[in-house]
Parts: structure tokens; sequence; C-alpha cells
């Protein structure tokens, strides 16, 4: 029965890989930078989250309406503090911005709420839950599956139907042409920043009962988000939500059945692989560079 | 005339060093003064391993301590700690600082061993002692080297005697052994599989993990698959933490054994909500020395402010300790060439928060005992083992 304990851990964590997956391309598509300072991002919203909890008792349902809030306004702050100022920027000149954003973020973490390691308190159960054909599905995995999954529904819906959503496609299909028909695509592109960081909020709150809370939380699924970015395709994304349930059960199955002891890089070579065979990822239909 | 007056003052200055010199009649030693012994640290106080920051810091105030009891042979300790946030690179920079610019006698701790490793060449090629660095690394003995003492006991005898502990005293027979894919897990293993080997015996698995990985569910299956009594695990805290919650959520609770890096029951407690009661731990700082509560009070005096003041706040204490023994043991004519030596005459002390540290000219190895302690119902250690000492077949 070992094969479906290994589904239901790859998909767990392949839900959260997928959502910090979804958080990239959110911005990546926009602006073709990807955004480095993503996992710290999280890391830091999930910290305040926990501050709200412990220090100052907040129950769960409001802590998380404020978290995605906090991490809304963190987005919009550091495309304004950071990358708005930045001078004629190349996509290179960008990345190294996001590069030191992270490194920023990192360090404040860690000043201000130290390096040990911290409960993440959830009122769900990790231990039971419900056992069809005697797999365990724990209550966690059950809220991480949903969560992620509202969270998807969300942002299609967010995308397809809503003024702001069609704005922000436009922006990202063809920027001069949405800023001719008055659309103000600076706050777009700042506005981008924001709900990618809620994406990514949402994934450190499901990855801190998974594992601990601590500033190098988001260190590892930040890169396997990155990793099932460029998987589904850095600028489609329902490509990069299947690339992260995908990477989540390689995974798994890698580690149950092949070698534990490279389990952790199984990802990196499924990277190169695509690298080769379709570098555009594996659900974007052709690859096209914009002029 | 300008230049005259210059050659004067230069040949003045030249008659006036040669004349000090040969009036003290002996050449002077690098952070050596009549009132003063300069001790350096590096430890990560920011960065991945922070949290073993703390080592250096509570070095700080057991120098504090001996200072206000009057010193060292009428010196005083001057101490002082640098941070390298565990990068090789730092800890390299910072050493370079303290040989040739700040002039330093000897080393006192200093966590990471591959931070370690980077600087002991150069430190070895300085003459400078180096007492207690802060892992369980066999590198630090061998091969061996007049200049490092080391009391952390080795990984791999301290998982030998965790096994021996599993196997002759609890009667288990399915021991799996699950570690950080690294030198520090990779030790730990080899000490335990040796002693298997020396009883005709196997581990049952053998399980590794990566320091990034966030998932440990495969991890869990593998050893549930085992069917191991007792794991014995040698990782991070952090992989500590999730390994007990993924094995209890799919049914499995075997007897964890954990390392004496996870020796911190009341921080384990809370990360793992509750999960670490009853797991069994080494740990080599004898908490019932009245010690303690000396060092403890001293933290409070001194340090007040300390956000964390576990076990490896008190291990910074352990690792300072046999620096001033030391000292003390070479008089107050002070070179590493004494020093050394005093060191060496140290012989099965236990009158400090360690237990039976011997150094001979063969071997430098100190430490080579760990006791076991359990986690209580709230988190409390409750002491199960005496002191295991590693004696090889």
């Amino acid at each position: 029965m070992i094969f479906f304990d290994l589904i239901v851990g790859g998909l767990s964590i392949g839900a959260c890989y997928a959502l910090v997956a979804l958080a990239m391309v959110i911005i990546y598509k926009t602006s073709e930078v990807p955004n480095f300072a993503q996992g710290e991002m999280a890391m830091i919203s999930t910290f305040v989250a926990f501050s709200l909890i412990e220090t100052y008792h907040v129950g769960f349902w409001t802590t998380f309406g404020l978290t995605l809030l906090f991490a809304l306004f963190l987005g919009i702050v550091l495309e304004l503090a950071f990358l708005r100022p930045a001078k004629d920027p190349s996509v290179l000149s960008l990345i190294v911005i996001t590069l030191g954003a992270e490194m920023i973020l990192y360090g404040l973490a860690g000043w201000k709420w130290g390096a040990k390691q911290n409960p993440f308190p959830v009122p769900f159960s990790e231990f039971s839950g419900i056992t069809p054909g005697g797999v365990m599905i724990t209550e966690i995995n059950l809220w991480t599956f949903v969560t992620s999954l509202v969270m998807m529904v969300l942002l299609f819906v967010f995308f397809r139907f809503t003024k702001l959503g069609t704005a922000m496609k436009a922006v990202q299909q063809n920027a001069f042409a949405a800023k001719a028909m008055g659309i103000p695509t600076r706050r777009i592109l700042t506005f981008t920043w924001g709900l990618s960081s809620v994406t990514g909020a949402v994934a450190g709150l499901l990855i801190a009962p998974l594992a601990t809370l601590d500033p190098n939380m988001m260190l590892d699924p930040m890169l396997k988000g990155f990793a099932s970015a460029v998987l589904g395709g850095m600028t489609s994304l329902p490509g990069a939500a299947v690339g992260g349930y995908m990477l989540g059960l390689i995974e798994n199955f890698f580690g149950g059945y092949v070698s534990l002891e490279f389990k952790s890089v199984v990802a990196f070579g499924v990277i190169v692989l695509i690298l080769c065979i379709k570098p555009s990822g594996l659900f974007v239909r052709h690859f096209e560079r914009k002029v | 005339m300008g230049r005259a007056a210059y050659a004067a003052a230069f040949m003045s200055m030249v008659a006036l060093l040669a004349i000090c010199g040969s009036a003290t009649g002996q050449e002077k030693v690098r952070g050596v003064t009549d009132t003063e012994i300069v001790i350096g640290q590096w430890g990560p106080q920011t960065g991945p391993a922070a949290l073993w920051g703390s080592v250096g810091r509570a070095t700080g105030v057991y120098f504090e301590l001996i200072n206000s009891e009057g010193g060292i042979h009428g010196r005083k300790i001057k101490y002082y700690l640098r941070d390298d946030a565990y990068q090789p690179a730092k800890t390299k920079a910072i050493v370079k600082e303290f040989v040739e610019n700040i002039g330093i006698f000897a080393v006192a701790g200093g966590v990471g061993t591959s931070t370690g490793m980077a600087v002991r060449e150069y430190l070895t090629e300085n003459k400078v002692p180096w007492i207690s660095p802060a892992t369980g690394s066999s590198h630090w003995t061998k091969p061996f080297n007049k200049y490092i003492f080391s009391t952390f006991p080795q990984y791999y005898q301290e998982a030998y005697v965790q096994t021996q502990y599993a196997v002759e005293k609890m009667g288990k027979k399915k021991i799996a052994f699950f570690y950080q894919n690294d030198d520090y897990g990779k030790e730990g293993l080899d000490g335990a599989k040796k002693y298997m080997e020396d009883k005709g015996l196997k581990l049952v698995a053998e399980v590794p993990v990566e320091v990034t990985d966030t998932d440990l569910k495969s991890h869990a299956l593998k050893l549930k698959q085992s069917e191991a009594e007792v794991v014995i695990i040698w990782v991070l805290p952090k992989h500590g933490a999730m390994i007990l919650g993924v094995c209890k959520a799919i049914g499995y609770s075997p007897q964890f054994m954990a390392a004496s890096t996870l020796s911190d029951p009341d921080l384990m407690f809370t990360v793992t909500k509750g999960l670490w009661k009853g797991v069994m731990y080494g740990n080599f700082v004898n908490m019932e020395s009245p010690l303690v509560k000396k060092y403890q009070d001293a933290q409070k005096k001194w340090a007040p402010d300390e956000k964390y003041t576990g076990l490896f706040y008190l291990a910074g204490f352990y690792f300072a300790e046999p620096l001033v023994k030391g000292l003390q043991l070479a008089g107050r004519d002070l070179t590493p060439d004494t020093f050394i030596k005093a060191m060496e005459s140290i012989r099965n002390w236990s009158d400090w928060l360690g237990y039976d540290c011997t150094f001979t000219d063969k071997d430098h190895q100190g430490v080579k005992s760990v006791y076991l302690e359990k986690c209580g119902d709230n988190g409390q250690r409750i002491k199960v083992s005496d002191w295991l000492v590693y004696k090889p077949k």
C-alpha cells in the first residue's frame, strides 16, 4: 500500500510547490523576471501570522485573512521600493534586485524572530484524519489540498472574469498596446507583485505546519517551486500548477522506489531534461519571445 | 638637515627597541601581555545556523565570570567574538584578522565543521592553540594535530555507544538509522554500523536525508517498512521534529534516539508540539553539576537580555572551561608550548561541566563519553543512563 501513501505525500507537498510556482509565474509573465525573493516574502508573511497567533492571540481564520492582506501590502511595497526606482532596468538587473530583496528579508526575519525552529499552530490534526482503504490522509493533508485548489480556482476566476484580471492579462500579452488602450501598466505591475505575494503567503501558511517555521523554511520549496514552473512552463498558470503536483509525485515515487539519497536532486534532473526536450515547458504550446 | 634628523630619530628608535627587547629577555608571545590574554572565537550570529551562535556569546559570559574572580595568574581574558554566518569564506577572513591584526593567543570553541576545516591549516601554521572545536567531527584529532584539543565527543563514538545501549541495555535487535547526508550524519552512521558489525548484526535500514528537504514522507515510509524497533536520528532539529510527526501520521511509533546535537528537550518539545516526549538523546554536558546554577546566574548578571539560554548556551561554557583549566596549569610563564604541555597533563578531569577528560601527547580527543536522557511529559530532562564510555572491541 506504500503506493497510495506516496501519492498522498506527493500531492500534499506538490500543492505547496504548485502555489509557489504560480506566484513566480504571475510575476514572470508580466515582467519576465523570476522573482527570487518569492520564498522569503512568503516566509515573512508566515512569521507575521505566527506572531499574530502566538503573541496577540488572534484566531486562526482572522489571522489567515490578515496575513493575506499583509502579503498584498508587502508585495506592493517591495515593488514600489525596490523595482520601480531602477532606472532603465534590464531583466538581469531586476533579477539582481530581487536577489537583494531576498537577502534583506532573510536577514530581517533572523533579526526579528531569531533562528530557532517554531511550531506553527493550526486548527487541524497532523496525525488523524480519514483512512480510505487503509491509506492515511490527515486533516492537514486535506486542508492543504482544499486550500490550494480554492486558491487556484480563485486565481482562474480573477484572471477570467474581473476587469483588473483582464487588464493584467493585457499587460502580460502586450504592455505597449495595453498602455495605448489607457491601462495604467505600472500600477498593474505593482499589483501583480501584490497578488503574487498573496499566493506565496498561502503556500507559506501551508508549508509551515508540514515542516517547522524558521527563516530557512522556504529555501527548498522556493527552488522546487521554480523547478515546477520551469517544468510546466514559465508563462502558463495552469502549467505551473500541474508542474508543482507532478514534481511532488515524481519526488515521492523516486524516494519511495528508487533512491532516497537522490530524491532532492531529481527535481533539478527533471529541469535539465525538460530544458533539453521542450525548453518552453510541458504545457506551453509554443515559445514566443516578446519583441 | 631634515633628512639627518629623521635618520637620527630612526636610529635612536631602533636602539630603543633593541634595549627593550634585551631588557625583558624573552620573545614576545602573541596575544599575551602582563595584564591580558587575548582569546578569539567565531560563531554564526546570523544565517542558517544562528541558533548555535549562542555558544560564542556564552563563552563571553564565562570569561567575564573568570575575570571577575581575579583572572588567571594576574591576567584578564580579553575576548573577541566575530560573526561568520556559518560561511567558511568569512571564517577565513576572521581568523586572519585574529592572527594578523588583533593578535590572539588561542581560539576557544568555534561552531561548524566546514567553517573550522577552512581555517584548521592556517591556525596550525601560525601555532594558535585551538580548544574545543564545537562539533563532533573526527577531523580535529585525526590525523593528530598538536594545536587542537577536542572536547566534543565524536559523532562516531557517540553513535557507537548509543547503538550499544539500544542493543545491550534495551534488548533491541532491529535498529534503523536516519541521517543527514553529509559528514555529520555519515560519521554517526559509521559508528552505528561499526558496533552492529562487531556484534554480527546489521542495521535494518539506513535512510539519508538532504539538509534542505521539506518533505519526509518517503523517508518515514521506508523506516516503517523496515519495522525497526529503534530509530536513531542524526539530523538537524528541523528534520528531527519533522520525522517524528510524519512517522506518527503513518501510524509508526518506534523508540527514537537522537544525537547530542538535538539535546535541547525544551526546544524540541515545543517545536514538535509535544511529540518529543519519550525520545532519548545523548548529552555530554553534566546537568547535575553545581556549576550549571553558577553559570546560569552569570548569564543573568552579564547577559540579562540573552534570548536563548538553553543547552547550547551552557555548551558555550563547557567548550571554554578546558581552555581556562589549561591556562591555570600553565602558570605565569605562558607560551603556546607551555600551554600545550599543561593541557596534555590533564587526566580524568571531571570537575567541570564535562566528564572524564584526558589529554595526552598522543591523543587530543579529551572527552569520549555521553549519557542518555529522555524527554519527559512536559519537556523536562530525565536521566536514563550513566556515562557511556566509548570502548571499541
